[in-house]
């Protein structure tokens, strides 16, 4: 294999990882890196990680995961391969022609292939379930197997059977022989190792997130929290292009008569230009009121930071927190950075009145102090399990609420099951809700703020 | 077809100068340092994104915090290969009458004023209505013809006789229809004009077009791009930036705000400080008459960098930390 043949593996390689890991590169993206490649200098590395960012990676949310996936990739990789050449360079042409009539294929780089083409050809649960050595034992048997007789089984267990004694397989020679070939042994199991975990660089990215992602929103530790911050800014950032590229499709509105006929005047009375109305975008108001007591406190961290960071796509939102203590807590959001702010919120401790939630005191709270904040454009979203502690429920206040706002949305982090389970009392309050959703995850709480959008 | 001479007659004197060799960067490193005499210093990986883009004649979308030099980085690469710099600025509701080409109506109404005897005397030997109409639209191409076209920026940046850069600012900014009408002057550097026919470029421009970010460009459009994100520069950069743009900015004051600029971009804040806020803030301190920055100074003139009332107060309070003399 060409030298230029293996780069163009190794970055074909190279952009499946990415793909993997969820960023999209067409076919266009493609071609323009290569036809960007006899430009530069690839030795530089600088230099042809730039070319390969600017060619590949059309999103600038996703250049973190580029380049934690371009370091897994060509960070490492060095070594091990060097360690093959190395061992190749060390052998005597004798060793070397044992060597080749026995299995390995000549030279690093066909080694290489010959490698991704092993691995290429398993199927991934395969792959995952195996142990480095296990595969490198797999290859060399394989590699051996079709090098003398070619017959060899072609099931993974096959191969596995076989491998199980390489040593026997190999060249059975002198001291030194074997000396040398359990030297490149070693390197060929370095270089498996490498691959493999080159291999799942992407995969790892995509499930890690998926992962956070999906992660019952109660069970995220502390050290997940910071993660998960970083994870909701991307995310919410890609939610609000989606959403708004969405919202610009529907722009246009029926002629505007009365502008067409203003210009026409230019042109003796001829409409030559005919002018539209541009729709009006109504932009959902949104009031958001957290529970932020002990049980939900981190689906409220979460959903709280959700809306701010989509806070330029509703036309207003004003955020509430309470525990039996109804507080607005918007200027805080308008004051600082989101993260600052949410903790600024839960240090905080005017939000008790007595001892634990009291959704119905709340509720009365709001529609006596905060009603302006209501209109018939006002969508109302409420996260809390509703359990209220067995004290009065406020319903008149909360119909009140409803009556007064274009809908009112509850998510609830309490299991269905449990919706009137104890002190919840979440039925009485979904009766008279629009929606009441169970949510678990981060997924469940940002999908909910997309279909906000569709039906407007 | 004959474009030059309609729109501009000034291009016509500039013709003489055609024969020049057209200027190119023939390395990255000769990229850097041709934005570096129109005191734009560029990062390494600037300049290959910039250096790729000339030389695959791709378009290249440039998107970043505001301030950090956008429009300027395409401003100085028309500058440092003397190209001619024609800017789109973008903005809700910009269409393709004011960014492709618009027929002039007033003139076209007018001219057919002028030419009715004309008119009459060419149609004069039609008997019927329905000849009358088939000569008229014989001499169709009267009307709709480069006479009466008037190039707006894309298509005078297509029809171009020297090589020039199309700067389309703040694209995010345009509607996305509008970003469909670019589509086929970014991938084929043409323009289509259905009365005319299509018009190709002879030169093709170098089209740069930058983005806040502040919605999503299609993937259509990113397909077609190359793409540079351009972050806030490192300290010695930035440096190195103050020292270019204002070298009375003595060393040390220079590092000092540099360094302070850092810090407070660490703290959490509304509206970072951009380059072009350091850049102020260093003048204003050589005006000024300061040599030191110190405590009190600093916090004195912090509005100068910070934007909002929220943020001046947030770096107030941390201001012991951040400004150390």
């Amino acid at each position: 294999m060409t030298e230029a043949a293996a780069l163009e593996y190794r970055l074909f390689e190279f952009i499946d990882i990415l793909r993997d890991a969820n960023i999209a590169i067409s076919a266009d993206e493609v071609l323009a890196l290569f036809s960007a490649l006899p430009h530069i200098r690839i030795l530089e590395k600088n230099i042809f990680r730039q070319t390969l960012k600017t060619c590949l990676i059309k999103d600038y949310t996703d250049i973190p995961v580029f380049e934690k996936c371009f370091n897994d990739f060509f960070g490492s990789s060095g070594d091990a391969q060097a360690e093959v050449v190395g061992a190749f360079r060390d052998m005597n042409a004798r060793e070397i022609m044992l060597v080749e009539s026995g299995a390995l294929p000549h030279g690093p780089a066909a080694l290489e292939k010959a490698l991704a083409d092993f691995l290429g050809s398993l199927p991934g649960e395969f792959i995952l379930g195996k142990s480095p050595e296990e595969l490198t034992a797999a290859f060399l048997g394989m590699m051996s197997g079709s090098g003398s007789s070619g017959g060899v089984g072609m099931t993974p267990d096959g191969r596995l059977k076989k491998s199980a004694q390489p040593q026997q397989e190999g060249p059975v020679g002198d001291e030194g022989v074997r000396d040398t070939y359990g030297r490149i042994l070693y390197a060929v199991e370095a270089m498996m190792r490498d691959r493999l975990s080159r291999k799942t660089t992407g995969v790892r990215i995509r499930d890690r997130e998926e992962y956070l992602l999906h992660k019952p929103i109660y069970k995220i530790t502390q050290d997940e929290i910071k993660e998960m911050h970083d994870l909701i800014r991307r995310f919410g950032q890609k939610l609000k292009n989606k959403i708004s590229l969405r919202k610009k499709r529907v722009k246009h509105g029926g002629p505007d008569i009365k502008r067409t006929l203003r210009a026409s005047v230019r042109y003796g009375g001829m409409p030559f230009r005919i002018f539209f109305r541009d729709r009006r975008i109504e932009r959902p108001r949104l009031v958001v009121l957290c529970d932020i007591s002990g049980s939900v406190s981190q689906y409220s961290r979460f959903m709280l930071l959700l809306t701010h960071t989509l806070q330029g796509l509703f036309s207003k939102v004003r955020s509430f927190a309470f525990i039996s203590n109804m507080v607005e807590i918007t200027p805080l959001f308008t004051e600082m950075d989101p993260e600052r702010a949410l903790s600024s919120i839960f240090s905080d401790t005017n939000f008790t009145y007595g001892w634990g939630s009291n959704y119905g005191r709340c509720f009365e709270q709001f529609i006596h102090d905060y009603s302006d904040s209501l209109t018939g454009k006002t969508t109302v979203l409420i996260l809390g399990d509703g359990r209220n502690n067995y004290q009065d429920p406020g319903l008149r206040a909360f119909i009140t609420i409803k009556e007064r706002s274009r809908n009112i949305l509850w998510l609830n982090p309490d299991k269905r099951h449990l919706w009137n389970w104890a002190d919840s009392i979440a039925y009485l309050y979904g009766e008279y809700c629009d929606t009441m959703k169970e949510v678990n995850n981060f997924l469940d709480l940002s999908e909910f703020i997309d279909k906000l959008f569709i039906d407007i | 077809m004959i474009f030059n001479k309609i729109h501009n007659n000034k291009f016509l004197a500039n013709t003489v100068s055609r024969s020049d060799t057209i200027r190119m960067f023939d390395s990255i490193q000769s990229a850097i340092d041709g934005l570096a005499e129109q005191k734009y210093i560029a990062s390494e990986e600037i300049a290959t994104a910039v250096f790729l883009s000339l030389k695959m004649e791709k378009p290249i979308l440039v998107e970043g915090p505001a301030g950090v030099g956008k429009t300027d980085l395409g401003r100085s690469i028309a500058a440092a290969l003397s190209m001619d710099l024609i800017r789109l600025q973008c903005y809700e509701g910009l269409d393709e009458s004011k960014a492709l080409y618009e027929w002039e109506y007033a003139k076209q109404l007018l001219y057919t004023q002028i030419l009715k005897d004309r008119l009459s005397t060419v149609m004069k030997h039609e008997k019927t209505l329905a000849q009358a109409i088939d000569r008229l639209s014989r001499e169709d191409d009267v009307f709709f013809s480069n006479k009466f076209l008037l190039p707006r920026p894309v298509l005078r940046a297509i029809t171009s006789e020297r090589r020039s850069l199309l700067l389309i600012d703040e694209i995010d900014k345009s509607d996305s229809e509008f970003e469909a009408f670019l589509l086929e002057v970014l991938s084929d550097f043409q323009v289509s004009i259905p009365e005319i026919g299509t018009v190709r470029a002879r030169l093709k421009p170098c089209v740069f077009l930058t983005s806040n970010s502040s919605r999503e460009m299609s993937d259509a459009l990113k397909r077609r791009c190359l793409h540079l994100y351009i972050n806030y520069p490192n300290r010695e950069l930035e440096e190195r930036i103050v020292s270019l743009k204002v070298p009375e900015c003595g060393e040390k004051l220079r590092a000092d705000i540099v360094e302070a600029v850092h810090k407070i971009r660490e703290l959490q804040l509304k509206k970072e400080p951009s380059i072009s806020e350091t850049l102020d803030w260093a003048r204003a301190l050589v005006i000024l008459g300061i040599r030191d920055l110190t405590h009190d100074v600093a916090v004195e003139t912090l509005n100068l960098i910070l934007k909002y009332e929220k943020d001046i107060e947030q770096a107030k309070q941390n201001s012991r930390s951040i400004f150390l003399h």
